[in-house]
């Protein structure tokens, strides 16, 4: 080991006795407030009932593990449809955002009725919670390599095929990877979200309960141990990525907006109305080929009589907005305060180098932690009020924007910073002149990919703790078997996850016309 | 050597080639109509300013650009017929290795690609020929820019071309290692008498590793010198200053004429 080596151990060692110090400090600080355990507490509960959580855990990893594969296999599907069928891209992206931005919290309820006991929901909300972080960075992939290696392969008369394999595969290898690494503990997320819907086992499970008898223990042992596994999960695949690839994407998922030809406007209008007929023909497909109870599988025109034609629609209809806006006063503070934080702390960080070494790893470490899991101890600190949601929906977005500012900082060139300095300039307008701008692409990919992130964050909040907004809706129609508002609350929260989508998109294109004009072009 | 046997490589004709890119209003035309005829086993070296055009050229003779206008026919066989082949074989400016083979697994890539069987005797031979043997495990990522360029010249010589194409190959590596390696490389492919054409921005190089100089003027790229290389300046210094003079003279002409200062008066 080198003496570099052995002071960053020293150094995190001092930094993990720091934190469970202060800790313990909190904890007896805010003693029998039913907020905060210290470490013995945790330490004690895990010990006598490690058997219990250890079964829950096997549980649980299991269902994520196949969650994991089945998304990223759906994922691996769908980029290779788009690699044959390339003009079938944009609207599989849209279709794929779409079904992404479906609320797990109501399509659990929704599994559950139709799969009946057993892991299926479970499975299928991890498998839904990670196809959509890998499909993206890999639709970049393919199509990341210079191109005098496709020159290459044509100078032998080869074809599509043979550069399929020899470039596009191999060149897209760091790049799947990479989603899959962000996949890991997505899918642990899911599995748990499936648990809270009626499983009989597992972490999700105990979670549930723990918070129900307001043990406190409890609640942030399983938070811990989930939380520990989810980042193990993380750093695990992280290795494995490195040991395969050749090299690391430089931002991820900071994929251009598309270039528009014509009226950009019209163009979005256009996909947006193509893809909402191929989403609703989907829709009604699904449910007829399988031949689905109209009671719980509501179709289209179902819903259309509910919230439209059918006596008492304009009452559906309010109760419906009355929980949306509730929803929407929360989650868009949340959202922006998140972001901001994060692009801020990023700078900071750039302008004090030392911080970052502390700060960053750290930071990384907590990304990786699914919200559903420390979504409790949160409201378990900050009670059932707004505070309390709108701090997870923060939290959820801060981590990715701060690790995706950091990343989008460092793009800064090299040249133009040296440039910079000499003529002296302060920190602060290298930040302004060079850094900013190399930061905005990584900016605004992360807050795109935020956008569902955190209407999943509120929606959890609600349904776990507030008992107000979509959330509470949700879980309350499902406990209720109102299925048509429970599929008008999934439509309402899909449509907004993909509006908001799109306006940061919008905006994104903006910004980038003004200053970078040459992002624009594809 | 088994190449050196091999009859020479056909001669690459040009006939009325042009190339304009873009549409209507914002179209640029890269080459103007242009009919050569490079001798077959013959090295030509193509000079010009740079944007000139003579990296189209070479990437039409390849095949990799259909030019807009005329045809290119290496003997009676079209670039993708030689593509198919396996005949053709171009050096990049950058090296282009694909960053997750090895040394080895990047030349017997090319021998792959080009339908040939794997020989890995031929692979190993190649690699050492070039002057890297004992890299053969290495990756692209561990090796210097001038063992990167070496790498890539056995790749395209691995496969026993009959048409080489070098598009500015030294450009990336610094003036002392180029120097080598024009000393080195050459003789590999000299040996088996394939037809080269090399871009390349150095009048000295051109002159001292080719059997013509063809000079470009800026864009469009029009022939304003052609001009052999005899032999016996190979070892005649003073020969040699004064093809580099002639050379830079035709080059200094073709921007007179078609540069910006001509195009200002021409306004």
């Amino acid at each position: 080991m080198t003496a570099l080596a052995r002071h960053d151990l020293a150094r995190q060692a001092l930094g993990v006795l720091a934190v469970l110090l202060l800790w313990h400090l909190a904890a007896q600080a805010v003693l029998g407030s039913y907020m905060l355990s210290g470490p013995v507490a945790v330490a004690t509960y895990l010990a006598e009932h490690h058997a219990l959580i250890g079964r829950a855990l096997w549980v649980t990893v299991q269902n994520a593990g196949w969650g994991f594969l089945a998304g990223n296999l759906a994922a691996i599907l769908l980029v290779l449809v788009v690699a044959l069928l390339p003009r079938m891209r944009v609207i599989v992206a849209a279709i794929a955002l779409v079904v992404f931005c479906l609320p797990l919290v109501a399509t659990g309820p929704v599994l559950r009725v139709l799969y009946g006991p057993g892991p299926g929901p479970q499975i299928t909300l991890a498998a839904l919670s990670v196809y959509y972080t890998t499909f993206i960075p890999l639709l970049v992939g393919l199509r990341a390599a210079p191109a005098s290696w496709f020159d290459l392969m044509r100078l032998y008369g080869r074809g599509a095929w043979t550069t399929f394999v020899q470039v596009r595969l191999m060149a897209a290898l760091p790049y799947l990877m990479a989603g899959l690494q962000i996949a890991a503990p997505a899918a642990f997320l899911g599995a748990m979200v499936g648990e809270f819907t009626g499983a009989e086992r597992g972490m999700g499970v105990l979670s549930i309960r723990a918070m129900r008898a307001l043990d406190v223990d409890a609640t942030w042992a399983i938070a811990l141990v989930a939380a520990a596994v989810s980042m193990l999960a993380y750093g695990a695949v992280g290795a494995l990525a490195r040991r395969l690839s050749h090299g690391r994407p430089d931002i991820l998922m900071a994929t251009a907006p598309e270039r528009a030809r014509g009226n950009a406007m019209l163009r979005g209008a256009g996909l947006a109305g193509v893809t909402l007929l191929v989403v609703l023909a989907l829709w009604w497909v699904a449910m007829e080929a399988f031949d689905l109870s109209r009671f719980f599988a509501k179709r289209p025109d179902d819903l259309w009589r509910f919230l439209v034609t059918a006596p008492g629609a304009e009452g559906n209809r309010a109760a419906l907005w009355a929980a949306s806006s509730q929803t929407l006063v929360q989650v868009v503070p949340g959202y922006l305060a998140g972001l901001a934080l994060g692009a801020v702390l990023a700078m900071v960080l750039v302008l004090v180098p030392w911080l970052a070494g502390a700060v960053l790893p750290l930071a990384i470490a907590l990304r990786s932690v699914p919200i559903v899991t420390t979504a409790p101890l949160i409201v378990l600190a900050l009670g059932r009020g707004s505070a309390g949601t709108i701090t997870i929906v923060a939290v959820m977005t801060f981590f990715p924007a701060l690790v995706a500012c950091i990343q989008g900082l460092r793009q800064a060139p090299g040249q133009a910073l040296d440039m910079m300095r000499i003529y002296a300039t302060s920190p602060l307008m290298r930040l302004w002149h060079a850094q900013i701008p190399a930061m905005l692409p990584a900016f605004f990919a992360a807050a795109r990919m935020s956008v569902p992130a955190a209407v999943l964050a509120v929606t959890v909040a609600e349904w776990l703790a507030t008992g107000r907004g979509l959330g509470a809706l949700m879980a309350m129609t499902a406990s209720t078997s109102n299925y048509n508002m429970l599929w008008a609350a999934i439509v309402v929260v899909a449509a907004g996850s993909c509006l908001g989508y799109a306006l940061v998109a919008w905006l994104e294109r903006a910004v980038f016309s003004r200053v970078a004009p040459e992002q624009l072009r594809g | 050597m088994a190449e050196a046997m091999s009859p020479p490589g056909p001669d690459i004709i040009c006939t009325e080639v042009a190339k304009t890119f873009g549409d209507a209003p914002a179209q640029v035309e890269a080459v103007a109509p242009l009919s050569l005829t490079f001798a077959g086993g013959q090295m030509t070296a193509l000079v010009g300013p740079s944007g000139c055009g003579k990296s189209t050229l070479l990437r039409m003779i390849a095949g990799l650009e259909p030019p807009s206008e005329g045809a290119i026919r290496m003997g009676d066989e079209s670039p993708q017929a030689m593509q198919r082949k396996g005949a053709l074989a171009m050096a990049f400016q950058d090296a282009s290795l694909l960053p997750w083979r090895s040394v080895q697994g990047n030349v017997a890539l090319a021998r792959k690609l080009a339908r040939q069987d794997a020989d890995p005797d031929a692979v190993a031979g190649m690699i050492a020929r070039v002057g890297l043997a004992g890299f053969e495990q290495a990756r692209p990522a561990e090796l210097s820019g001038g063992m990167r360029q070496r790498v890539a010249i056995a790749r395209c010589l691995v496969t026993q071309p009959r048409i080489l194409l070098l598009d500015e190959p030294f450009g990336a590596v610094d003036e002392l290692t180029r120097a080598r390696l024009n000393v080195e490389l050459p003789p590999l492919w000299q040996a088996s008498a394939t037809t080269c054409v090399m871009v390349t921005h150095s009048v000295r190089e051109a002159v001292a590793l080719a059997d013509r100089v063809i000079v470009f003027s800026s864009r469009p790229a029009r022939v304003v010198g052609d001009i052999a290389v005899p032999d016996a300046s190979r070892s005649d210094r003073v020969a040699q200053l004064a093809l580099v003079d002639q050379v830079s003279a035709a080059l200094s002409r073709g921007w007179d004429e078609t540069g910006p200062e001509a195009r200002q008066a021409a306004q």
